[in-house]
């Protein structure tokens, strides 16, 4: 049995922490090795419909998150995906009270 | 030419597997190490397993989830994923899609099946986790979204959810994965 190793710790950043753009600083690494799990919020310039989608699917994830009192925070400041991820939550009367430094 | 990589969610983020699932606390590093080291772009691919079983679920077999509601919510899931492929095929971009070997929804050439399991869930998860060949649920149900479209992918599992789970081998197939490109 290897146990149960999971860190119970959950952040939702942008896409820009997964695929930090040339010269970007390396939130990846940091936020890796304190133990957080990474949700990836979708890159901008999909279609509208697919984006949606995409947001729709990781509120569902972190509504499981919270409901099983893992901590779940947001990357901030996030980009236009975090805040349709926001407005999906709040919609369904959900909310992230946490959030984590992504400042350069 | 941009090479994107689709990851299974649980590989940057342990806390999607089941109890004694997890290899990491949350960021499988080597992984994710060693595809910036070949400087692809990565994106997420959602977990079916999360948001329908939760994180409290029992690990279990392909044919436990197989029923037409998982298969309908691995749909809802792979369609937006399918496209967003489609679009980076479309664009010249090496596809790799990334799922995870031995699970009974992100398999890629082995999954977690046995036509026995259920009931009482009294079996060890480190002694006789059955797989046979062939793809999870996620997985399937993806690259029959993608139809001929896979063709342009490549599709490689990582076997974290074997028993006998070796990391560097792994890597070594992951890399092999992300260095060439072509058809399955």
């Amino acid at each position: 049995m290897r146990g149960d190793l999971r860190s119970r710790r959950v952040a939702v950043v942008p896409d820009a922490v997964l695929n930090p753009p040339a010269g970007g600083a390396d939130h990846l690494t940091p936020l890796a090795e304190a133990g957080w799990g990474l949700v990836v919020l979708p890159p901008a310039g999909l279609p509208a419909g697919t984006e949606q989608a995409m947001v729709a699917a990781i509120a569902d994830q972190v509504v499981t998150f919270l409901d099983d009192d893992y901590e779940v925070a947001l990357g901030w400041p996030g980009d236009e995906r975090t805040g349709r991820l926001i407005e999906t939550l709040s919609a369904i009367g959900r909310r992230v009270e946490r959030r984590i430094d992504l400042l350069d | 030419m941009r090479t994107v990589c689709y990851l299974a969610h649980c590989l940057l983020n342990a806390n999607a597997k089941v109890d004694e699932g997890a290899r990491c606390a949350g960021v499988s590093a080597p992984v994710v190490g060693l595809l910036r080291e070949h400087g692809a772009t990565i994106r997420q691919m959602p977990c079916p397993e999360l948001a329908f079983g939760g994180t409290r679920r029992f690990w279990a077999v392909r044919e436990q989830y197989d029923t037409p509601a998982f298969r309908a919510h691995c749909r809802t899931l792979a369609a937006p994923v399918a496209e967003q492929i489609r679009a980076d095929l479309a664009a010249g971009a090496r596809v790799v899609i990334i799922g995870i070997d031995g699970s009974p929804s992100m398999g890629v050439e082995l999954t977690a099946s046995a036509g026995d399991w259920g009931g009482r869930p009294d079996k060890p998860r480190d002694e006789d986790y059955p797989v046979t060949p062939g793809p999870g649920l996620f997985t399937e149900t993806l690259l029959g979204l993608l139809g001929d479209d896979v063709a342009g992918a490549r599709v490689v599992g990582i076997g974290q959810d074997l028993f006998d789970y070796d990391e560097p081998a792994e890597l070594a197939k992951l890399a092999a994965a992300v260095e060439h490109t072509g058809a399955r």
